[in-house]
């Protein structure tokens, strides 16, 4: 049932991009983002295919993985997608009454395709190879200049692997409680939306004195080991760039390079 | 009113990385009036095996009958199977929400549609069944003691009349009087409503006076399925699997071993008494329990 879902949708395996730095990924998902815009030609879209195939390669993670993060925006794309066919204005191929389709319009719909298509890709690679605790510690890391505008940073890095941590634990505790409550003869899944809101209220009544409950021993935990916010606070695995994270910004960079050459020169 | 599981298996995440078999190849029937032990160590498949018998899972190869209807096989109805098989699951805090005792324990009832009166008789008579006093069916579930809370989640399920009960570790957490008290009014189920219970534990000794019948897990196969005195005579090998026989049965053999012929066969602390007892006066050994 619930199990199958994966929120924190890291896929174990050891590669190249599993090992770099958290920080590096990051970094490199926004340049790779940028590059998607800067590109706006076919032959310069080649170049990011080539780029994001031989991360996909690198990253040994099956390519179906990939591809479930575009099930989410998949609307989203048909609509944009649509808009664009439609309403650009331009040379007309097609026309029935007010709907017309433009040459313009398909090469802007492409574009815009390929861009929210790779962008998705491209974010997927980075969460697929990235535990969640590694990539809120890489935020931590990269947002710490906030400090100095009194961001809380530590505070919310902190909420944000509690968070984290406790999804996967909540989602089967939901389980246990769908399974116990079914066992009852509770129904979940028939009715119509008035009775299917007060079918829930035997799974979300446990669940959320189980969540309060859990939270209390938490913050009871923590207490009882003199937690008291980021002041002065080391971590056990402090975040060290390698030799691999420079020649990965190396990678990027140069292909971030490439992209502005393919802007300036138009290509 | 019988369970049978035909070469089941059961795999968890199939086709992704994390991918887990649980339960292989069981083979297993439990027939009407059994008072049945599942004993397995953790991580050994017993949760996942209970959750076979009412349908909550859905063997990924084999399969499940229920009086000799494939409970998959399409016309069944498993929400009738469920209130037939009943399942309490370990933590009654998973399954208590309402606003007083009484009204959780009608749920089950109300959910098999039948009318409020039926379903208020049915409570009460679960209720008093697992010892709840009557002072309690007011309260908020969440006031009460953990022993108490599981009495009134076993009501839960009990009030559903089901013709199987399927307990999941009804003794964690409790302390040995609430233990005790759990396990004799689960007798006293199974010997006043004549249902089938199935007990599911990883404790020999809790469980070794009770039941009938033993079925033994081990990492996804039953390793024995037998009469709990032939179960236990198997105790080098269930060592190895991380369970223990009785404290009793280890003295009964270091005895034996040391030449006093005794019964090492006996379940309880009070049968070897007296079969050492009737040894020490001399009137041999042998089963005179």
């Amino acid at each position: 049932m619930l199990r199958d879902i994966t929120l924190g949708q890291y896929y174990p395996v050891d590669s190249v991009l599993h090992r770099l730095d958290p920080r590096t990924k990051f970094i490199g998902t926004l340049l790779f983002v940028a590059s998607l815009f800067l590109f706006h030609t076919f032959p310069g879209y080649g170049v990011a295919t080539l780029f994001l195939v031989s991360m996909i390669f690198l990253s040994r993670v099956p390519v179906s993985f990939m591809f479930k993060g575009l099930r989410a925006i998949f609307v989203i794309l048909l609509i944009t997608v649509a808009f664009n066919i439609f309403l650009t204005p331009g040379r007309v191929l097609w026309q029935m009454g007010a709907v017309k389709i433009t040459y313009e319009g398909l090469i802007q719909a492409g574009r815009m395709a390929v861009r929210l298509i790779y962008l998705v890709v491209g974010s997927s690679i980075m969460t697929l190879t990235t535990t969640p605790n590694q990539l809120t510690d890489g935020l931590e890391d990269l947002m710490r200049p906030l400090k100095v505008v009194r961001v809380p940073v530590h505070e919310i890095a902190m909420m944000m692997s509690i968070a984290l941590r406790f999804i996967p634990i909540l989602m089967e505790e939901t389980d246990k409680i769908m399974k116990a409550q079914i066992a009852r003869g509770a129904d979940f899944e028939t009715g119509n939306i008035f009775q299917r809101a007060k079918g829930l209220v035997p799974l979300l009544v446990p669940l959320f004195i189980s969540a309060f409950r859990r939270a209390d021993d938490l913050a009871m935990a923590m207490e009882a080991r003199c937690y008291h916010g980021g002041e002065g606070r080391t971590q056990m695995k402090p975040l060290r760039y390698k030799g691999r994270d420079m020649a990965a910004y190396c990678i990027v960079i140069m292909y971030l390079a490439v992209s502005v050459v393919f802007r300036v020169r138009g290509i | 009113m019988s369970i049978e599981l035909k070469n089941v298996s059961y795999l968890y995440s199939p086709g992704t990385a994390y991918e887990m078999r649980a339960l292989e190849d069981i083979n297993l029937v439990i027939p009407e009036h059994q008072f049945i032990g599942l004993i397995g160590h953790t991580g050994s498949g017993k949760s996942t095996l209970i959750q076979l018998f009412n349908g909550l899972l859905k063997p990924t190869g084999g399969q499940v009958f229920y009086n000799g209807e494939d409970i998959w096989g399409g016309d069944v109805s498993r929400k009738d199977l469920r209130s037939q098989v009943g399942l309490v699951f370990q933590y009654p805090e998973y399954q208590l929400f309402e606003v007083d005792v009484f009204k959780d324990v009608c749920f089950g009832p109300r959910n098999q549609g039948l009318d409020q009166e039926e379903a208020k008789r049915r409570a009460r008579a679960a209720l008093e069944h697992v010892g709840v006093p009557e002072e309690l069916f007011g309260r908020s579930p969440f006031e009460l003691s953990g022993g108490q809370k599981k009495r009134v989640a076993i009501a839960g399920v009990l009030a559903m009349d089901p013709r199987i009960l399927i307990l999941d570790e009804p003794t964690a957490g409790l302390d040995p009087r609430g233990r005790d008290e759990i396990l004799r009014q689960i007798r006293a189920l199974h010997e006043t409503r004549g249902i089938t219970i199935v007990l599911v534990s990883h404790s020999m000794e809790d469980i070794a006076r009770y039941v009938q019948r033993i079925v033994v897990l081990d990492r996804g196969h039953i390793a024995f399925d037998d009469d709990p005195r032939r179960v236990f005579s198997h105790y080098r090998e269930l060592e190895q699997m991380g369970l223990a026989a009785p404290q009793i049965t280890y003295v009964m053999h270091d005895l034996r071993d040391r030449g006093v012929p005794v019964d090492v066969d006996v379940l309880t602390v009070e049968e070897a008494r007296d079969n050492i007892l009737a040894v020490l006066k001399g009137k041999g050994a042998g089963h005179a329990t």
